[in-house]
């Protein structure tokens, strides 16, 4: 049988219409859908095992505990240990967020080490009798601290340095002691202390908050006092004479000035709210370490090498007060962070160190511990290479082996006796002297932290105050400078969720002020301006806030806004 | 559209919310974020184009500085029970109300991005995907496994953290429990508020906090006379703090909360 | 050069000359096509939309030219149901008009949507409580009825009917141009309505929200009988033009008094329907939702002027115009009233889609304001620049005007 055009083209028409009552067509059409369902760069999420890996959060002194749910190694999500009896599991923003930073696309990896070593050592040798090598430590009281205390004291004119703190240190706070707080805008719900403690202990105590604005601790306490800047230590002596008959009564301030924190001396705070803090045992061979000394202590152009650790973040002391402590001819400015944002913008050479939670570190107890902590941040995330160990680069120029300084610490707080081990992954609490050394550092570097025993009989405690230098008056800028609350730098992408797809937080490229303010100098909400102070200015964006003041501008507490207004409590605003 | 079984306990999954504990810290807007992956904000991203499921709003009782008191309020899907206004509106059936749970769910795979839904929502819990995602190199590690990313041009929003919601089925399948019954879990906002002002239950459960807030005398929702039916109670022992459930005020009486 | 495939009997001008017409506009369309291929590659954030506005100028744009494509299916109502012959004079132009508003607006949709490739998903996953499933059957199938009605006038060209198929195929289609008229009359009933639908069923915007009846809210007659009021004003307008550009009388003067007289019964009935709503929302459907109408209209620009502009300003006066034989009979007046009529239904639809979203729902909302960027309104003028090239290039090689041969006698 012969079959011809005409039958071809019959029976593919006949396919055709029979294959449409199939419904292999009608699927075909459905998968077209996948063209948009994908698109270039879209993520392959991982699988793996889930697990559970503990760390404590180096973020900020508060080391609040952390458990993270881990795809094999590497932490997904990261949660509060829910036990912890002083944290309370309870993690902050920038803690939910921590297992991001290694992926910062602004964190460093790579340094001019070698040059860097190169230049210390040259300087080191090249030092004059009247100049020092000064190590810049912005958290003190970590076992890296230490290894700088003993590096300082090698060398001959070897200088520690550490922001002053009067709270914090050897006096500590104990919330739970206070019957009343006057907190001079201190931000007791926004980055004080460790917030599990802070919100555990409420209850308990009467909160009056006094400050310009309505912070956020502000809208949360018994009492908000709205006071002009200036007038604050008035305010607080008033309501520290009218409560301190009812029980102790905690006076805080956010800058640390003495003179208002100087009230808790005559407001039975001291010996309650305020203890003495006995810090967590050191090796005997240690006791070769320069004691701590403070930037404005020393004399003007003295220092010749600079080195400042910021790998840990803490008080960001303004550029100003440091550069005039430098001598005029090249001075020699290392800085040790994971950001090029903070001193990296003034220094000579930055070197990259490891992030959270890439480190491992001690993290020193908070201000509202009442005794002492040993908790480590354990690396969770495997750190690039390329990067640098502050305390062994600083160790090597002092022939000091720094390499094992953990583990040598935990040992000499084992080999004490004293107080307890929480353990993460089971929620135990085991008397120290009940634990072997080796598992108390192996439970350590599996998430677990240890705190002191309170002392029979407790020392009373000495509040450092130191005497308030007078600033020059600026009257004629019209703006009083308040400061935001805290925020890491770099923190996770994904905080742009406060800082720019919402208006919950300031972000670091604005400022804050009042419509009739804003109006006076012509900037519309999301305009250009510029912030100027006696130290300089700076390119910012304004934000409009009705709650605020007029007379009053809200900066962000970064690096590059604290160093404008760090030291200058005035400022102006010029439309750009 | 999910078609109820009848022998399903059903659960209402809600929230009750109190304001006077907010401290306004942004804490479960980031968990939000990290659960869900929902991606960092683009370059040119505002407070009105970005992808904030669950977003915390400052308010305020209208007065000028210094009797100015103001407050924080967490907004996240209402998952309005009665004639749910965006499942309604969808062209394409991609939003449906699960009867066994209460919880209005998006399919973003099924999203034509019409935004109809968006205009529909008076609670704007609704967002849109206006740029591609795109994390930093390496970041896409960190990504939660449960949850599929979104592509542009779709919308997404709250769904009660639904990846929490089967590990908890399957958690139960593997202990054995009956599939019919419903599940607690906790999704990740009420999980991550450090001052624990939000709590999430069942409201059918009478023994739940929000069940039980849903009663007290300073509970409200939202919009309550839209007669949406939602499942999120706010509370507040304030008046001013109460007076959000309703309308706005006309503007320029001084009154209105104007600011979020 | 082109004279073979203009017809007998009409002049045009010369080629060069128009080319030189359709030049501007082809570099308008070009520029429209640039800024649209924007919006698909680079995605919505090229707009100024955002969560709050999720509607813009695009769908503000496509409700309104389908309101004044309404033209199309009304008059093909009219002339082919109700038998009003004298509208055989303007039907072909109300056809071509027809056919550009809703390609365009067409066109437009899909690039308003996140995923245009997923815009089969309507026809394949219905939701039947949704108005905008049924927006987009009916426009698509209308869409298809107005190309099938376009299609004689095509092939009626004086080349193209020079292929016996195409003269026999035209012949055959327009036996059933009755039933396309009927079909084309009850799609239109039903999108034109249900477009208005689309914002009177939002509970959650109870600046929008209507009562009506059974699963219509009052908006969906509305739209349809302001749809239906503005087409017959909007073929007259055209028309006025087109005679205006081209120098020629195309149609009897009566054929505007006709369309003016229409267009005013009409309108005066929908100004009739639409005081009546505004009443029951302001005092009943509105408070009841907890909104009571008075704050819609304290936040500024949008004052109480917009509410008596639309109704008043731009529906009663045109219709009172419209209706005074006297005033028809003048052509000032009724290309007047005519384009406030157009204008009219266009605030409607501004007040229906803008106004809806720039209002707070929440008491912590701000009033918001929205300005279109330049990639939304290239899009927008790549419609009218494809309307007018579509529409030139008709009444140059198609017979739009059955009665201009008939004109030029005189």
């Amino acid at each position: 049988m012969t079959s011809t055009r005409r039958d071809l083209i019959k029976f593919g028409g006949g396919a055709a219409v029979g294959a449409l009552l199939t419904p292999a067509p009608w699927r075909l059409v459905t998968d077209t859908a996948l063209w948009s369902e994908t698109w270039p760069g879209v993520p392959r999420v991982a699988r793996g095992e889930i697990r559970a890996r503990y760390t404590n959060c180096s973020l900020c002194p508060a080391g609040c505990p952390v458990r993270a749910r881990c795809l094999g190694d590497q932490p997904v999500a990261l949660f509060g240990v829910a036990d912890h009896p002083f944290s309370h599991g309870t993690l902050c923003p920038f803690g939910l967020a921590g297992h991001h930073l290694p992926y910062h696309p602004q964190r460093l990896k790579q340094g001019p080490v070698e040059q860097a070593k190169a230049a210390v050592a040259e300087a080191i040798a090249r030092c004059g009798a009247e100049e020092r090598i000064a190590i810049l430590d912005l958290r003190p009281g970590r076992t890296a601290s230490w290894t700088y205390r003993r590096a300082a004291k090698q060398w001959k004119s070897g200088t520690y340095l550490a922001p002053h703190r009067i709270l914090g240190g050897d006096a500590a706070v104990n919330l739970a002691a206070a019957k009343n707080v006057i907190s001079v805008g201190a931000p007791l719900f926004d980055g004080w202390g460790t917030p599990g403690n802070v919100i555990a202990a409420r209850d308990k105590f009467r909160l009056i908050q006094i400050e310009a604005t309505e912070s956020r601790t502000a809208s949360l306490a018994d009492t908000w006092v709205p006071v002009q800047p200036g007038d604050e230590l008035q305010t607080a002596r008033k309501f520290a004479q009218d409560l301190a008959a009812q029980g102790p009564t905690l006076v805080l301030d956010a800058g640390e000035r003495s003179e208002i924190l100087a009230l808790n001396q005559t407001t039975g705070a001291l010996g309650t709210a305020i203890v003495s803090r006995r810090e967590a045992p050191v090796p005997d061979s240690w006791n070769q370490a320069a004691p701590e000394s403070q930037l404005d202590a020393l004399p003007d152009r003295s220092i010749r090498v600079l080195l400042i650790d910021e790998s840990a973040a803490g008080s960001y002391i303004p550029w100003s007060r440091i550069e005039k402590k430098l001598v005029a001819d090249n001075p020699v400015v290392v800085v040790f962070g994971s950001s090029a944002d903070g001193y990296g913008r003034h220094a000579g050479f930055v070197l990259p160190t490891a992030v959270y939670p890439e480190a491992v570190d001690d993290i020193p107890p908070a201000v509202d511990s009442p005794v002492a902590m040993f908790r480590l941040s354990t690396s969770l995330v495997a750190a690039p290479a390329g990067l640098v160990n502050p305390a062994q680069f600083i160790a090597g120029f002092a022939g000091i082996d720094a390499a094992n300084s953990l583990r040598e610490r935990a040992d000499a707080i084992h080999k004490a006796g004293r107080g307890n081990l929480f353990t993460y992954a089971d929620a135990k609490s085991t008397p120290l002297k009940d634990v072997k050394a080796d598992d108390f550092w192996k439970a350590l570097n599996d998430g677990a932290s240890w705190a002191d025993e309170a002392p029979v009989r407790p020392a009373a405690p000495i509040l450092a105050l130191v005497a308030s230098t007078a600033n020059a008056t600026e009257d004629d800028l019209p703006l009083a400078v308040l400061m935001a609350e805290a925020q890491p730098t770099p923190g996770s992408p994904i905080l742009t969720k406060l800082y720019q797809e919402s208006n919950l937080r300031l972000a670091a490229n604005r400022i804050a002020l009042h419509p009739s303010a804003a109006k006076s100098c012509g900037i519309a909400d999301g305009g250009r301006a510029m912030l100027q102070t006696r130290c300089g200015k700076l390119e910012v964006q304004v934000t409009l806030d009705e709650g605020l003041p007029p007379g009053v501008v809200r900066v962000p507490a970064v690096p590059c806004t604290l160093d404008l207004c760090g030291t200058s409590p005035r400022a102006k605003v010029v439309r750009i | 559209m999910i078609g109820p079984n009848k022998n399903v306990k059903a659960a209402r999954y809600g929230m009750t919310i109190d304001v006077d504990r907010c401290s306004g810290c942004g804490a479960c807007m980031v968990a939000c974020a990290v659960e869900n992956n929902v991606p960092p904000a683009h370059a040119n991203a505002t407070d009105r184009t970005g992808l904030t499921w669950i977003r915390v709003y400052k308010i305020d009782n209208g007065l000028p500085y210094p009797e100015t008191r103001s407050a924080y309020v967490p907004v996240m899907c209402q998952h309005c029970g009665n004639e749910t206004p965006c499942a309604h509106v969808c062209p394409q059936q991609a939003v449906d109300v699960d009867p066994a749970t209460g919880v209005v769910g998006e399919m973003p795979q099924r999203c034509l991005g019409c935004r109809y839904c968006i205009a529909a929502c008076p609670y704007h819990a609704r967002y849109f995907n206006w740029w591609d995602p795109a994390w930093p190199a390496g970041m896409e590690k960190a990504l939660n496994p449960d949850v599929t990313p979104r592509m542009r041009g779709v919308v997404e929003k709250c769904n009660f953290c639904h990846g929490r919601w089967h590990a908890a089925k399957q958690q139960a399948a593997a202990d054995g429990k009956p599939d019919t019954e419903p599940v607690s879990y906790t999704p990740a906002c009420a999980e991550a508020c450090p001052t624990k002002a939000i709590h999430f239950g069942d409201l059918n459960d009478p023994a739940s906090l929000p069940a039980q807030a849903a009663k007290q005398g300073e509970s409200f929702r939202m919009l309550e006379k839209l007669n949406t039916d939602t499942k999120i109670y706010y509370r507040s022992k304030r008046d001013w703090v109460r007076r959000i459930a309703d309308a706005p005020h006309p503007a320029g009486t001084g009154k209105e909360n104007q600011r979020g | 050069m082109d004279r073979e495939f203009i017809a007998r009997g009409v002049k045009r001008c010369s080629t060069g000359k128009f080319l030189l017409w359709i030049l501007p506009w082809a570099a308008l369309l070009a520029f429209g096509l640039y800024s649209a291929g924007l919006c698909l590659i680079k995605g919505l954030n090229q707009t100024n939309m955002d969560n709050r506005f999720a509607f813009g100028l695009w769908i503000f744009l496509d409700l309104t030219v389908i309101a004044l494509g309404a033209g199309a299916f009304f008059t093909g109502f009219l002339l082919y149901i109700l038998k009003i012959k004298d509208l055989r004079a303007v039907i072909n132009s109300a056809v071509v008009i027809g056919l550009v508003c809703y390609s365009g607006a067409v066109c437009v949709l899909g690039v308003d949507v996140g995923q245009p490739l997923r815009a089969w998903f309507t026809f394949w996953y219905p939701n039947v409580h949704s108005m905008l499933t049924e927006v987009t059957f009916c426009i698509t199938c209308y869409l298809t009825v107005l190309t099938i009605e376009y299609l004689p006038i095509v092939l009626k060209n004086r080349k193209l009917r020079q292929i016996p198929s195409f003269l026999v195929f035209e012949f055959e289609l327009h036996k059933l141009i009755y039933v396309l008229a009927g079909v084309g009359t009850f799609l239109s009933f039903f999108h034109q309505g249900s477009l208005g639908g689309l914002y009177g069923v939002l509970r959650g915007r109870p600046f929008a929200f209507r009562e009506g009846f059974a699963v219509w809210p009052s908006t969906f007659f509305l739209f349809i009988i302001s749809a239906a009021a503005v087409g017959p004003s909007f073929v007259l307008l055209t028309t006025w033009l087109v005679e205006k550009i081209s120098r020629k009388k195309l149609v009897k003067p009566e054929v505007f008094s006709l369309l003016g007289r229409i267009s005013g019964l009409l309108l005066s009935v929908y100004v009739l329907a639409k005081t009546v709503d505004t009443l029951i929302w302001i005092n009943r459907t509105s408070p009841e939702s907890g909104f009571p109408a008075a704050q819609y209209y304290s936040w500024q620009p949008f004052g109480t002027w917009i509410l008596f502009a639309e109704i008043v300003l731009f529906g009663l006066v045109p219709a009172l115009m419209l209706l005074a034989p006297q005033l028809r009979a003048r052509t000032g007046w009724l290309v007047t009233a005519a384009m406030m009529a157009c204008c009219g239904v266009a605030l409607n639809r501004f007040v229906m889609t803008v106004q809806t979203l720039a209002l707070p729902t929440l008491s912590f909302d701000r009033f918001l304001s929205y300005f279109p960027s330049w990639q939304e309104t290239g899009t927008f003028l790549a419609v009218v620049a494809f309307g007018v090239l579509v529409y030139s290039i008709s009444f140059r090689y198609f017979q739009l005007f059955p009665s201009e041969r008939e004109l030029r006698r005189f």
